[in-house]
């Protein structure tokens, strides 16, 4: 694979490529869907191939190919300067890339079981089982669990001589119940909707306990179906972490994403509210909101050692103390904001597309106490969790968010269950009415294999670790 | 340039897989594309890509159990070797007493290749698309203007161990234009067979146009208005209607409308919404997945809530025929990939025109469910949102959020446009939306930006 990469490489050069990289992957995925005893789904998936991205007259070409022979690998690489000659006849401004370190180097995600070394049996044992018991609670419906492993082995080669080999490892799995009466459909989900993925070994699944969370599950579903709806009000809201996840996501990861922000996603995904020039004195926030960019987070689906453009993974901050502070780059945005470097962000999904800016890990950092602390102190609000629905404008502040499942607040405590909880807001103004967060015993990293961005579309994973937190005089309900 | 997928040569590779020891069926389904995609914002080129990728599906069954294995490897060994982890994990599987087994020809039906096939466009090149995406961007006259120019062929094969044999190909071109003017959006697109009919000059100055009239946008009051709804906004519902509830597996686990309104006046009766890949302006291929003949299949007919679309499975679970909707996958069970709405008569000045008092939508952004078994879904509008008083577009609008029941909106149909438009989806080749204009009395919106 070496020889077909730098193969790629000197074709490229010879051809008028100023800058040159190279990157092969291989991928392994296993996914495994069952419906209460019934086996929905058992496939396995291999895929290889490599793509060869250049700069010519200062604008970007690229171009990708399955077939792993060398001379395939110079054809690719000279259709890549031909898109990147056919780029510079309509571009607008020279590409240029802030300075990084060559870096020579080999990186694994650490894993103490390897997911595809599991026999198919047990992991059919155990998704059949936590359906089987979730189907015998009365009142529920179908119920289903899944299960899906990521293997990756990425190389790298770029014209200044970095050298990569990567192997990701991703594992996750999640179980399912609906409860249908003659009136509605209600489903509960767990650990979320998108189940509990982590960077990890097949202990990821162990740990996720599928079978112990399943008849709490179920038992959650059915008793949806008898729950009112949620009220229409202004109130206090507390979300949990897994809500807290897609909060994070949707209002802080993606508007601070620099592509969006520069206009260069404008016509498919949005851009942001936030500019560039905000970057140090936009309020983002309440003084307790601290957010990190981190791909060294241990666990989680934004954790890596390089990204696919050969930059080294950090941590960095969004926002502090409230107040933006930072953008997610790319080597050539951060040049266009005359940054000195690249805080590394740049992903590609598989082999056969061109990086863009993506997610890492965005954190949002604890404060202090528990759920119970978050809640003791509200008279009267709602509690939510678990993602059902998002939703948000194309400018990232105007979102309308649902949760599976919501609970009045009365006095400090949980009361009755509501059903259809759902609750809007404005992304600046939601997150500086937030006065409290959950401490370090309740943050949790949860993992988004679903992420999509780009065109051709790619569909990345990302990680958000989070605690519950609270917000004052929030428009919850939003019915009809 | 060489074709996708050649059938001859999938054909002598998996000769060897079709015939695999130890299996009582086995099924090969795949997908080829070569495709070329130009993005530009900012008014220039900023990303620009050629990729060319197989993708082959072995599907195995012995005794009722049935596993898969896929690769993008068109060789021998690389396919004997998904076919064999296919039937070491089909022998770790559970038989599943539903197992419908795989299609003979006979039940498969007649399925003549649709071929909307366009060879230049398959031969389009990066100049080709380049010289495009500048057409566009010096017709938005002035604009900042984003978008994509897409050319790609995409061909598709089944092949079974019961001799079942089907083949299918079309090209896709595809282009987008937001234009920007003092920070208020316009939009145009085009989907269809040959990269020929795109008119970028068309495209770049409608969108010009709708933006340079989007300035200055005021607040709207959030409630119940009359509106009128441009193609790409109406195929914006469409694509998550189909989601919410087309499919049998959906009816079957109570997700769907059809579970408890099947049979019903659910729309006005105008509206007739199909899985209908041979319509005109469809991009599709004429077999599913399981390489059953697709049918044509209303499922809401004049108004009335009728069938859901199906697979092997799934109608023999519910005794309906099989209507050829197969995805490939269990999990998700059949879908409709080619939705249409079939246009009324007259033209989309003609809906505006009846409106005294309403909103014009141009199109909708982050659709998503808030309840499937009501079809209830929220968005945004985006990219040129304006008044419509006695007749005629007024002032420009800041963008609104709905949450509206799509059945609820349809109930209140009172036009449809003569001609529709082609949109495709965002994830991959497979599948189109197509749509006319449409005049609703009735559709919620809860909330306005700049409010």
């Amino acid at each position: 694979m070496d020889e077909l990469l730098q193969e790629a490489l000197d074709a490229a050069s010879a051809a008028g490529a100023s800058y040159a990289d190279a990157r092969a992957v291989e991928t392994r995925t296993e996914a495994i869907a069952v419906r209460g005893p019934t086996v929905e789904a058992v496939d396995a998936s291999d895929s290889a191939g490599f793509g060869v991205r250049v700069l010519v007259d200062g604008a970007w070409g690229y171009a990708a190919s399955a077939l792993l022979e060398v001379a395939e690998a110079r054809a690719v690489a000279l259709t890549a300067v031909q898109v990147a000659r056919a780029s510079a006849s309509a571009s607008r401004h020279p590409v240029e890339l802030v300075p990084e370190p060559v870096h020579v180097d080999i990186w694994s995600t650490p894993v103490r079981r390897d997911p595809f070394s599991v026999a198919l049996e047990d992991k059919l044992a155990l998704l059949t089982g936590a359906a089987e018991a979730m189907e015998r609670v009365t009142g529920v419906h179908v119920a289903h669990a899944g299960m899906d492993l990521l293997r990756s082995v990425t190389r790298l080669h770029t014209s200044e001589g970095t050298r990569l080999v990567q192997t990701i490892i991703h594992s996750g799995a999640g179980i399912e119940a609906t409860a249908v009466d003659e009136h509605d459909t209600q489903t509960r989900t767990y650990p979320g909707a998108r189940g509990g993925f982590a960077s990890g070994g097949y202990e990821v699944i162990e740990d996720l306990d599928l079978l112990g969370a399943a008849e709490r599950t179920a038992e959650e579903a059915v008793a949806l179906l008898r729950a009112p709806e949620c009220p229409d009000e202004i109130a206090t809201l507390v979300l949990g972490g897994n809500q807290m996840m897609l909060q994070v996501h949707e209002s802080v990861g993606h508007p601070t994403e620099l592509d969006r922000v520069l206009g260069i996603e404008a016509a498919f995904a949005g851009k942001s509210f936030v500019t560039a020039a905000d970057a140090g004195g936009l309020r983002y926030g309440s003084e307790l909101i601290n957010i990190t960019a981190d791909a060294t987070t241990p666990g989680g689906l934004g954790t890596f050692g390089y990204d696919d453009e050969g930059v080294a993974a950090q941590s960095i901050d969004l926002v502090r103390a409230g107040v933006l502070v930072g953008f997610q780059t790319s080597r050539e945005t951060a040049a266009l904001v005359g940054a000195a470097r690249s805080n590394g962000t740049m992903r590609a999904e598989g082999w056969e597309n061109f990086p863009i800016i993506r997610m890492t890990n965005i954190n949002l950092l604890p404060g202090e106490g528990t759920l119970e602390d978050l809640i003791a102190d509200v008279d009267h609000g709602f509690y939510m969790e678990t993602n059902r629905s998002w939703s948000i404008d194309d400018r990232r502040e105007n979102f309308q968010f649902g949760c599976e499942v919501g609970y009045e607040i009365r006095n400090g405590r949980l009361a009755r269950l509501v059903k259809n909880p759902r609750y809007t807001g404005n992304t600046p103004v939601f997150w500086k009415s937030c006065d409290a967060l959950a401490g370090a015993s309740e943050w949790r990293m949860w993992g988004t294999p679903n992420c999509g961005k780009g065109q051709p579309g790619q569909t990345m994973r990302v990680g958000h670790g989070t605690v519950p937190a609270r917000f004052i005089g929030v428009q919850v309900g939003v019915g009809r | 340039m060489s074709p996708p997928l050649d059938l001859d040569v999938l054909r002598s590779v998996a000769a060897s897989v079709l015939e695999l020891g130890g299996a009582d069926e086995v099924e090969v389904v795949a997908s080829g594309s070569i495709t070329g995609l130009t993005r530009y914002a900012n008014s220039g080129i900023v990303q620009n890509t050629a990729r060319r990728e197989v993708r082959v599906h072995v599907r195995v069954a012995t005794g009722g159990r049935v596993a898969s294995a896929t690769t993008n490897q068109l060789d021998v060994k690389s396919l004997s070797a998904a076919g064999a982890r296919a039937r070491a994990a089909a022998r770790a599987t559970p038989e599943d007493h539903a197992y419908p087994g795989m299609a003979n020809p006979a039940e498969a039906g007649v399925a003549d290749p649709l071929l909307r096939f366009d060879q230049a466009t398959e031969a389009a090149t990066p100049a080709d698309r380049a010289a495009t995406v500048a057409a566009l961007i010096a017709a938005a006259e002035g604009a900042s203007s984003a978008g994509i120019v897409e050319t790609g062929s995409h061909a598709y094969a089944v092949l079974n161990s019961h001799g079942l044999e089907r083949f299918d190909a079309f090209t896709r071109a595809n282009a987008t234009c937001l234009a920007e003017v003092d920070g208020a959006t316009g939009w145009a697109e085009r989907s269809l067979t040959a990269l020929e009919a795109l008119d970028p000059e068309e495209l770049g100055r409608r969108a010009g146009r709708a933006a340079a009239a989007a300035r200055a946008p005021v607040a709207a009051e959030p409630g119940e208005r009359t509106v009128v709804l441009a193609p790409p906004a109406v195929a914006g519902l469409l694509e998550y209607f189909a989601y919410t509830g087309f499919g049998a597996k959906e009816v079957i686990e109570g997700r769907s409308f059809l579970t408890r309104r099947a049979g019903q006046a659910v729309a006005a009766e105008m509206v007739t919404v199909a899985d209908d890949v041979f319509h005109d302006a469809s991009i599709g291929i004429a077999f599913d997945l399981e390489g059953c003949a697709k049918q044509r299949v209303a499922v809401i007919d004049r108004g009335i809530a009728t069938g859901p679309v199906t697979d092997r499975r799934t109608a023999r679970r519910l005794g309906l025929p099989n209507t050829g909707h197969s995805s490939g996958s269990g999990a998700w069970g059949p879908y409709a990939f080619n939705v249409v709405l079939y246009g009324g008569s007259g033209s989309l000045d003609d809906l505006v025109a009846g409106v005294d008092d309403g909103i014009f939508v141009t199109r909708f952004w982050y659709v998503n469910v808030l309840d499937r078994p009501t079809a209830l879904l929220t968005g945004m509008t985006r990219d040129g949102t304006f008044s419509i008083r006695r007749g005629e577009l007024a002032e420009p609008l800041h963008n609104l959020r709905f949450a509206q029941g799509v059945l609820e909106a349809l109930s209140t149909c009172e036009g449809l446009s003569g001609t529709a438009e082609c949109a495709v989806p965002e994830w991959g080749p497979l599948g189109s939306v197509v749509a006319p204009a449409a005049r609703l009395g009735s559709f919620s919106f809860s909330a306005s930006r700049g409010r």
